[in-house]
This record gives structure tokens, sequence and C-alpha cells, in this order.
């Protein structure tokens, strides 16, 4: 013991300074330990200060944007719509619960829901649909087993208006056809551009139409298809400057809403997923490719006193003239005759160069993915020439008879038509020079001629002061691999105001029948050519086209205005 | 001496213990405050879309073309209706004359009459 005491006596001073050493080495290693806590604890709460999410979010996807019209009208939208599921095991008491349900809701049918409620199954859906007021009372009634699942619907608040460019989807949101297609599939560019990420939404898509010449033009077709008793109809308003479609109908027409029936042939899309041979409209098509290859000039003259014959086909005129006609005349008279020799002056080379230079021979695709290709002869002789040359044997998609025509009017520049807005400007990049301005000049002055004295006079009677001209067609339907002479498909194409114009206006009607009013005529002079008049009087005062008069119609207009009373 | 350093330290810690936890606390709260607002944000949002929907499906064209011919007493309007500024004069219907009821024409000097 006392060595030990001893030992630590002696080693006083070096002990106890190893002690203090061993003190001071314990502290620094704590305080290290609690600066290195502390720094850590700080760097956490001040630097940091990232929030961690609660609760989950389940609206990851970026939604389906909504369709908008040129002016902002909403076409199509999604909404959330809550649907009302049972787990039968749950629950407890089946026939309160049924009371309790039909209580708020009465619609639900007791039988019904008891069988539902008794299955053995740990989900059922009682109601798909759920009004937002019965959705908070039957949550109220506190039903166990009994919930919600919020689903997202797309509806389509203008119902059939515009059904056929906008189409429709499937339950999943996926579209099925026209516009709802294009933002899926060709257009998934430009569905992504307007995706907003960081707000998980997306910018709606904007359309070229316009609801107030939309329903103008819907409800015109709709009164002359039941005036004329007509199997259906179509038309289109286009933009001659920007090729943008404005309005586009075809009737019998279906509620987006309800996709089911759009499966009906009668109910396709007749002007983009159907070909027509539009008959005398493709005559102007001819007439511009004679005048501006110089085959022939407005003083020009084409005899018409014998019919033509090629081959064993005699080519006759409907309005037979039987006299030499001026050009300007064969285009009034609609002279098939004088439209053949027209095109057999170019030659068949030149006739399918031009067809083929304006878009005819190839299928015309918009964003609307219905779109059908042009039926041509199987061979290109001198009679497919002769009538191709008045628009027989020889069948288009309707739009694409539009935009030629607005190519034939607008100075000449080929435009492929769209259905999403577009600025003038951009335009430029990718219209096409397919005939000379002047000869865009001359084409006008025909198409109103013919509005004035020809067969179109009677959609200028209509719109009077805006300057309608216009081309008719009245085409024999293809029944039975034969011409019918009582099944007809009767056209309007025409522009206004030829002084400038601005709008192209199509009207088609299939089958109309003649009335006692129409003297016995199913011609298109008698039912396409007033619609389209009636479709111009009405929405050119919406689109901003300034009426202005010629003597001949100041003198109607005055006699109008004494017989209206209610002026 | 130490026996007080340690004596501050403790009441120290339980004071920034204090501190820290009620920050904490508000924290949370505020954090609660921000989901609800924007669960509320967000449910405002489809409110709107709804909203929107349903006012698109009033303004359809057919429904107040509809509605207008049963409740006013409007008309389409006719081309013939729109008068240009400068053509106003001449398509304003004839005025009748005034004819004055006890047979003479001159009306001023009737009214210049009855002030003497």
């Amino acid at each position: 013991m006392m060595v030990r005491i001893d030992q630590t006596a002696k080693s006083g001073v070096a002990s106890g300074l190893g002690g203090r050493n061993r003190l001071r080495l314990v502290i620094v290693g704590f305080a290290m330990c609690f600066a290195l806590i502390t720094g850590r604890a700080a760097q956490l709460s001040l630097l940091a200060p990232e929030v961690k999410k609660i609760v989950r979010d389940d609206h990851y996807r970026i939604p389906r944007p909504d369709i908008v019209d040129r002016n902002g009208y909403l076409l199509a939208t999604d909404i959330k719509i809550a649907s009302l599921y049972a787990n039968p095991r749950k629950i407890i008491d089946v026939e309160e619960a049924i009371e309790l349900l039909t209580a708020v809701a009465p619609k639900l049918d007791s039988k019904v829901l008891y069988k539902k409620l008794t299955k053995d199954r740990a989900f059922v859906w009682l109601k798909r649909e759920v009004s937002p007021a019965q959705q908070l009372a039957i949550h109220n009634q506190g039903i166990p087993g009994v919930g919600f699942r919020n689903e997202t619907v797309r509806v389509y608040p203008m119902g059939r208006l515009a059904a056929h460019a906008l189409g429709y989807v499937d339950v999943d949101s996926r579209g099925l056809s026209g516009i709802e297609k294009y933002l899926d599939d060709q257009g998934a560019l430009y569905t992504a551009s307007l995706a907003k990420p960081e707000d998980r939404a997306a910018l709606p898509a904007q359309l070229s139409l316009d609801i107030r010449v939309q329903h103008a033009l819907t409800s015109e077709i709709k009164k002359a298809i039941h005036v004329f008793r007509a199997k259906a109809g179509a038309g289109v308003v286009l933009d001659i400057n920007t090729a943008e479609v404005l309005a586009m109908v075809s009737l019998p027409d279906f509620n987006p809403n309800d996709p089911r029936q759009a499966q009906d042939l009668i109910r396709m899309n007749r002007v983009t997923s159907g070909v027509y041979e539009l008959g005398s409209v493709i005559k102007a098509v001819t007439f511009a490719m004679a005048l501006d290859t110089g085959a022939t000039t407005l003083e020009g003259r084409y005899d018409a006193r014998q019919p033509l014959v090629i081959g064993r086909a005699r080519i006759n005129d409907f309005h037979a003239q039987k006299r030499i006609l001026t050009v300007p005349e064969v285009f009034l008279h609609s002279s098939n005759i004088g439209t053949a020799r027209m095109a057999l002056d170019v030659g068949l080379e030149g006739h399918q160069a031009f067809l083929r230079k304006v878009g005819l021979f190839e299928r015309l695709l918009t964003e609307i993915p219905e779109a059908a290709a042009p039926l041509l002869p199987k061979r290109w002789s001198k009679l497919a020439t002769v009538t191709a040359a008045f628009g027989h044997g020889f069948a288009v998609q309707p739009l694409q008879g539009a935009a030629v025509t607005a190519s034939l009017l607008n100075g000449g520049r080929l435009i492929r038509p769209t259905f999403l807005k577009r600025e003038r400007e951009t335009v430029d990049g990718f219209a096409k020079q397919v005939i000379k301005p002047e000869t865009s000049e001359k084409m006008r002055y025909l198409f109103r001629l013919n509005a004035q004295r020809g067969t179109a006079r009677k959609a200028a009677g209509e719109a009077l002061g805006y300057r309608v001209g216009g081309k008719t067609g009245t085409a024999e339907k293809v029944i039975n691999g034969r011409y019918s002479r009582n099944h007809r498909l009767t056209s309007f194409i025409g522009g206004f105001p030829m002084d400038d114009p601005k709008y192209v206006v199509l009207v088609m009607l299939d089958e109309p029948q003649p009335l006692k009013e129409t003297h016995g005529y199913a011609t298109s002079g008698w039912n396409a050519v007033p619609t389209a008049g009636r479709v111009i009087a009405r929405i050119a005062p919406i689109l901003g086209v300034e009426p202005r008069y010629d003597e001949e119609e100041r003198a109607r207009l005055t006699k109008l205005r004494s017989k209206d009373q209610g002026y | 001496m130490l026996k007080v350093v340690n004596a501050a330290l403790v009441v120290g810690l339980i004071m920034s213990a204090f501190v820290l936890y009620s920050l904490e606390h508000s924290f949370r709260k505020h954090e609660r405050q921000i989901i609800a607002l924007k669960q509320e944000i967000h449910q405002e949002g489809e409110n709107i879309k709804l909203l929107k929907a349903e006012w698109s499906y009033l303004i359809r064209p057919e429904r107040l073309e509809r509605l207008a011919s049963e409740h006013l007493q409007l008309r389409q309007s006719r081309p013939y209706q729109l008068v240009k500024h400068s053509e106003l004069a001449e398509t304003i219907p004839p005025r009748r004359a005034v004819e004055p009821s006890d047979g003479s024409t001159d009306l001023i000097g009737k009214m210049l009459k009855a002030l003497q």
C-alpha cells in the first residue's frame, strides 16, 4: 500500500497533469461532437427549409387541353365528376343504407341497389356522375361502406355545334376523331407546346372556328335540308387569305357527349371524309387553267352547237344553248361542251399537271384525321380529261374544292386549310402560287358575273350588297354504277365580297327534292344557291363585311324596305 | 463559478428548447394551412372549370336564338337594314307633310298670331 501511495505521491505532478490532459481531451471530443450536431441541426433547419409533402398529389398528369373557338368560347373541357361506389362487405345495415340513399337520390332503384349491396364483393359502382349537391348530401349521411371516386369526364358544352371538327374521346379520354385525335396523335407536339408543367395545366387549343358563323351555317343548312327534303347537307366557310376554316358542318351530325351516335355512316363528316363529284364547281378550275396557260382568253369563243363526241361518248349540255358561246357565256350557262373543249385546248398533259399543281390529285390532310383520298380516273384518256373538265368521274373532298376555289379568287395562292387559328403573316411561308394574280382577277369577274346574271343569281339576291360571286354545281349521283337523273348532289361554291374577296362559302345538298315553289326543279340554283345566299347574309355582318349596292340592287333594296313594316 | 455557468446553460437550454418547439409548432400549423389553401385553390379551380363549362352550355347560339325568338320582339337583322352614314339622308322614309287641321297653310303665321 505504502509503495503505492508513495508512488502516487511521487508522481503527483506528472499524474495530475496526465489526468487534466485526459480531461481536456474528453472536453474537446465532446465539444466537437456537439459542434457537429449543432452545425448539422442548423444546416437542416436554416439552410434547407424544404417542406416534405404530406398529402399525395394525384394530379401529376398534365391535363388534356381545353378546346376553344377563335374568340375564346369554350368548346371542350375536362371536368371532375364524382361517382358513387360502395363496398358491400363493409355495409352493416343494407336496408338502412338503401333508405338513406334513395331519400337523397330518388333516381336510384331500391331493388337494383339491394341486389348490388348484398353481393359478396369489395367494390360496386352505384351511380356514375353524381351532381355536387347530391354528393354533399350523401356524404353528410355518413353511410359506412359508401364513398365517392372522382373521375375526369370530357364534356362538350356546345353539344352538336362543330361536332365533326371537334371529334370525341373514349372513356379513357383518348381522342378518337377530329381535333381530339389530332391532339393525341399527329398534333402531339402542338399539345406539348400548350402544356404548362409548373402549374400542371395546359393552355387551351384555339381553333379557327367561329361559333357564330358555325351556328349560322348549321341552322341555314338544317333549314334547307328540311325544306328540300334532302338526305344530307354540308357546308364550309373558309377565310380566303389564311385558309382557316371558320365553320364546317355536315348534317346529320352527332353529339360528341354521346359518341355512340357518331358510328352511323350517315353521320360521317361529308366535308373531309367523303369524296364527291363536285360537278360544275370543278369547271371553275378548268377555266382558271385555260386562262392561266393562255389557251383561251375572256374573248375566246367555243362552239356548243353540236354535242362533243369522244369515241362512243357524247357530251351534252344541261342548259343547251346550241350556238357559239363566248368564254363568260360558257361559264354562265355551265356548258359542258365549252369547258371540255377548253381542257382539250390545254391538252391532256397540261390538264393533269394543273390538277396536280392545285393539289386535286392527292389526299388533302388537315388536322382532322378523317381525310379521304380523291377518286381519279384509272387511265387518263382523252375522255377522262373531257369529263374531269366538268367534274365528272373525278371526286374530291368538298374541303379540297373550297381550298382550290379560295386560291382561284385570292390572287392565286393555294393554302392548305387549317382548323387551328393561324396568323396571316405565317401563311406567306407555305402559300403556293398556282395561277397568276391577273388570272385570279378574271376568275373573280366570272364568279361575280355568274352571281349577277348566271346560275348563282339567287345567292346574290339573298345577300344584297355583299358582292357575292359563285359557281353552282349539280352532279348526278352514281346509283348502282350508273348516273341517275333523279339523285342529285347540288352544290354552290363562292366568295364574297368579290371586289376584295375575304371568305369562301361552300354549300352542298344531297338529293334535294323538287318543290312546287321551285317549279319542279331540283338543280343547284334552286336550293344550294339560295341557301348559300342566306348563309352569307347572316355571316357577313358578323364578319364585319360592309354592304355596298349597285344601282340594280339599290332599286330592289328600296322595294324590300318599303315592304318591311318593321323597319 | 462553474455552478452559475451550469445553471445559466440549463436555463438557456430549456428556453431554447421552448422557443424551438413553439417555432416548430407554428411552422406545422402554417404548413397545414398551406396545404388546406392549396386544396381549396384546386377545388375552386375545378369549380371555375365547371362554371365555365356551364356558361358555355348556356350561351349555345342555338339556345340563345330560341330564347330570343320566344322572349324578345327582335328579329334577325337583314342586310338592307344596315345603312351607311353617308347614305342616311336618302334612306329615311319620306315624312308626311304636316297639314294644319283648320285648312290654313301658314303655320308660323298662326303661331305669331297666337303670340300677339
